[in-house]
């Protein structure tokens, strides 16, 4: 299958300084990609490089054909002090088809209404964005990234600072838009539960240990894969065909205690 | 005390400068609110102190090379170019590896001292810089209106044509990065009506009430929580009413002209406050 996006040898950071170098990395149509690592590990960097938010600082971004991208930053990147509402923060999903000199039309709105039910949003389109819920904000900037009619779905740590029940339900929501394979989707996440339930490859990356490994789920959910990532024993476990990754200690790894 | 019938005797002297006065109060209420929303509020301080620096810089050289007639249109030309000069790279062009309020705050200080070192140096236009500086409630001429208007028209006509673009571009430019969009150009429109405004707009109010005016307008607008583009239409409104309602009650009240301002203009903000403050 041909690639959407590809890094091909690239040497990803800031200010021509890299901080990961000969970063191969193909995203197709219909896959599920995530990234972990460490914090401060280069997670972030990989996904903007990979958007061409970021320039490299060597090797090549691969794009054989345009694609639309639809990105969901981390949230708290986003300042809540702007006086928008949830409908015009996810009307900025449209900016980039509409152009300059034009405003947008109907069928803008119309998109971004889609987007929003999508969501379970269309109630709250008028809501003050500075005074929503963590939960419903993430909702909203995911209805912004929808509203781009994407190919391919970015999302930088989704679930960061949710509760258990707002987490659940937006890795849910991720599935369902997956929809088994109708939408490319690359999540950079520390959950590696989320990760080990939702995702069909799995990317490690860590800059201090100048790492960068990608692979299928099943072989890369490993616990002496994971626990040479974090420095510390990783347990894998399943029950009733849902996955638990945990941190543990060495002795109850190998005994397979309960955490 | 003046009269309100001396001066409405008087509208010979008050009319241009008092156009001038509303021209710039609503310019800088409208951009006011990108500045403040950005938290860019000691750019503009920094901005101020640059086109200030400009106007010395060409004083200094007219005294130098003995011109002794008055260049306002010259000298606002030159703050200009010092103060777009400042904008691009403070805001859009910002080198990331120093914080920004690092940046602003060199770009402040050095400003400040290079004014006063200049100032020292000045025999003649002393008196002259004054007025520049702290606002002249008489002296702006008709063709300082005409230029402090054709700013605001370029700066108007940006904001209208590319509202969309430079507003995504500020609220959230990791996402419109990644969806392609030039971001910097984006910053570099929305930094060069700003740079272009204040020195403009200093002809008329002085430059410190500039710094004012970018900042109390589109804060007490933003306090009433009404949206993001009435805002902009409410800071520009309350630019002018503070503009207007200052430069008459300082020539009734024989009050500085731009400290009247600057205090109408924070007591706008005031109910805004104020209902913050009780709802919590």
């Amino acid at each position: 299958m041909s690639a959407l996006v590809a890094l091909d040898r690239a040497a990803v950071g800031y200010g021509g300084r890299p901080i990961l170098e000969a970063v191969d990395l193909v995203v197709v149509p219909g896959d599920f990609l995530a990234v972990v690592g460490p914090n401060g590990g280069g997670k972030t960097t990989v996904l903007l490089s990979l958007l061409g938010a970021l320039p490299l600082v060597g090797g090549r971004l691969v794009r054989p054909r345009p694609v639309r991208v639809g990105y969901v930053p981390q949230r708290d990147h986003v300042d809540a002090i702007w006086p928008f509402s949830a409908g015009e923060v996810a009307l900025m999903g449209r900016v980039p088809f509409i152009g300059p000199w034009r405003r947008p039309g109907a069928a803008d709105r119309e998109k971004v209404m889609e987007a929003m039910a999508r969501v379970g949003m269309e109630e709250l389109a008028g809501k003050a964005f500075g005074e929503m819920s963590g939960g419903e904000r993430q909702r909203t900037l995911i209805a912004r990234a929808l509203a781009a009619e994407p190919e391919l779905l970015a999302l930088d740590e989704p679930t960061n600072g949710m509760d258990p029940a707002a987490e659940l339900a937006t890795m849910d929501l991720l599935r369902e838009l997956h929809g088994g394979g109708r939408l490319a989707i690359v999540m950079v996440s520390h959950r590696l539960e989320n990760v080990a339930n939702y995702a069909r490859t799995l990317a490690f990356v860590d800059k201090d240990k100048a790492l960068f490994r990608v692979g299928p789920l099943d072989a890369m959910l490993k616990p002496e894969a994971l626990g040479a990532l974090y420095g510390r024993a990783v347990a894998v476990r399943e029950e009733n065909g849902r996955r638990f990754v945990y941190p543990t200690s060495a002795a109850q790894a190998n005994g397979g205690g309960r955490p | 005390m003046s009269s309100l019938r001396d001066f409405l005797a008087a509208r010979e002297i008050w009319e241009v400068p008092l156009a001038a006065s509303v021209v710039a109060g609503a310019l800088l209420g409208f951009l006011g609110v990108y500045v403040v929303l950005r938290r860019t509020v000691f750019v503009s301080a920094a901005l101020t102190q640059l086109s200030t620096l400009g106007l010395v810089l060409t004083l200094l050289v007219e005294e130098r090379v003995h011109i002794e007639t008055e260049h306002a249109l010259e000298q606002l030309g030159v703050a200009m170019a010092f103060s777009v000069a400042g904008a691009l790279v403070l805001g859009a062009f910002r080198a990331r590896r120093l914080p920004a309020e690092a940046s602003v705050g060199a770009a402040w200080v050095a400003g400040s001292a290079l004014v006063v070192l200049g100032t020292s140096r000045l025999v003649h236009a002393a008196h002259d810089l004054g007025g520049m500086v702290f606002g002249n409630a008489v002296a702006v001429s008709a063709a300082e209106l005409g230029m402090i208007a054709l700013v605001a028209l370029v700066c108007t006509t940006v904001h209208a044509v590319f509202a969309k673009e430079i507003a995504f571009a500020s609220f959230d430019p990791e996402t419109a990065r990644a969806l392609g969009m030039p971001v910097r150009l984006w910053d570099a429109a929305l930094f060069l009506t700003i740079g272009l405004a204040i020195p403009a707009a200093a002809r008329a109010l002085g430059a410190l009430p500039v710094f004012a005016f970018l900042t109390l307008p589109a804060a007490a607008a933003l306090l009433l929580r009404v949206g993001f583009r009435p805002a902009f239409a409410l800071a520009g409104a309350f630019g002018v009413l503070a503009a207007a309602s200052g430069y008459v009650l300082s020539w009734l009240l024989e009050l500085p002209t731009g400290a009247t301002m600057v205090v109408i203009a924070a007591l706008l903000a005031a109910p805004g406050a104020l209902s913050r403050a009780v709802r919590g």
